[in-house]
């Protein structure tokens, strides 16, 4: 469909002062509500953020028996997935969130550690429960537990609990929302929107 | 078959490898000499009368401190000390080991409990890995929890701890390593701050780096 724009009126002016006055360009409004009836005005940090707060997706990856109450979470009756939150990757590659779900011990460090380097950036980590917080009930005794799985990754959330109920990873979850709500300036655009903005012509 | 009868059958198989039979306990057990376990445990299973053809569990033990009935004074385990520490003591164990073979028969719907006592400096057993085939995993998990040899075990590996671990952590004696392959098994103090600053500050939240197009 092609689209005639219709030149600029007479009497136009460059600056911003006609804007002030809000005089009702009636070819404008023509334009406006035939060809681009819906508008919304935002930032680009705003709209990354938005999108990915709605759809972390988490790893597959249960640790102890905070993982049984995980799962009780993505299951229907709490249903993780009313967040965007429920679609548990099979492959570290595609998650974005990974839930340290029970006792991390020595052995098993190593592999999570693996598992989040192999997540791509921006990622995000909760602890959930005791043990992965701090240790736990092995705290004093536990010759093989990590007393706290943030000496191994960076953690973002923690909730507490052992293990925690659902409800409560919920709200953990919700917390880690909040916190991509708020991320601003750290988002670089890729090239293609750089591009494709020095196409759009403006004022000087 | 009652378990005296069992015992007796053995008895008179082993000769001198049958150190007593203790009935007066939970679960009733015999003594055998360490070198004949295996030889105990092929009779055990092969005997048409006995046929065990299951071996329920097989359980290593530090006996320091306590005596054969599990009696005596109570050791002390080391961990890690209010302020984090791991903890450290001079006190030497010199209490034997056990391994004890708790044994089903499904034919014939009878239990025994063999135990047999080595000293602590040469902890070797014969393995029965070859009666059973249960026995390998359960052999690999007593060597490496608490470092009870078992001679002739087909694949001597570590079966819980990772294979570079240093020392059989289920020993009385054992000391905990505070960083183990970089991975600090240290405790943090108590009363410090729980949520360590890993990050620069609120708004550089941690590991979280600009994402690139």
């Amino acid at each position: 469909m092609s689209r005639e724009l219709t030149p600029p009126p007479a009497g136009y002016d460059a600056g911003r002062e006609h804007m002030l006055d809000f005089k009702v360009d009636e070819q404008l409004l023509q334009v406006v509500e035939t060809d681009a009836k819906n508008f919304i005005l935002t930032t680009v940090d705003e709209v990354f953020n938005w999108a990915r707060l709605s759809s972390i997706w988490p790893v597959t990856f249960g640790l102890a028996c905070c993982a049984i109450e995980m799962m009780a979470t993505s299951a229907t009756r709490y249903d993780i997935d009313r967040f965007g939150a429920g679609a548990f990757r099979a492959t570290p590659r595609q998650a974005d969130l990974m839930i340290v779900s029970g006792t991390v011990t020595a052995k098993m460090a190593t592999r999570l550690k693996l598992i989040y380097d192999q997540m791509p950036e921006p990622k995000w980590v909760i602890a959930m429960g005791s043990c992965a917080i701090g240790g736990g009930p092995y705290f004093k005794y536990g010759y093989h537990v990590v007393k706290g799985v943030d000496f191994i990754v960076p953690v973002d959330v923690y909730v507490p609990g052992c293990p925690p109920r659902p409800e409560v990873l919920l709200d953990g979850l919700m917390r880690l929302q909040d916190k991509i709500r708020g991320r601003k300036g750290r988002f670089i655009a890729p090239k293609w929107v750089t591009d494709y903005a020095k196409l759009i012509p403006y004022r000087k | 078959m009652e378990q005296n009868a069992i015992y007796e059958l053995l008895a008179g198989a082993l000769g001198d490898g049958a150190l007593g039979f203790t009935e007066n306990a939970l679960e009733p057990w015999a003594a055998v000499e360490p070198a004949k376990v295996a030889a105990a445990c092929r009779f055990l299973r092969g005997d048409p009368r006995l046929d065990f053809d299951q071996l329920m569990c097989l359980s290593g033990i530090d006996w320091d401190g306590l005596d054969e009935a599990g009696k005596g004074k109570s050791v002390s385990i080391l961990g890690y000390s209010d302020d984090g520490q791991p903890e450290q003591s001079d006190r030497v164990a010199t209490g034997d080991f056990g391994v004890a073979y708790h044994l089903y028969s499904h034919a014939l719907r009878h239990k025994f409990t063999l135990r047999v006592r080595v000293p602590r400096d040469a902890a070797t057993v014969p393995t029965v890995s070859g009666v059973w085939s249960t026995a390998a995993w359960h052999e690999r998990e007593a060597w490496d929890l608490l470092g009870i040899t078992f001679a002739g075990h087909p694949d001597p590996r570590r079966m819980l701890m990772e294979e570079d671990w240093v020392g059989h952590p289920l020993r009385k004696d054992y000391v905990m390593p505070g960083l183990w392959n970089g991975v600090p098994l240290q405790g943090q103090p108590y009363n410090a701050n729980p949520f360590p600053v890993t990050s620069g500050g609120p708004d550089k939240p941690a590991g979280d780096k600009p994402a690139e197009g």
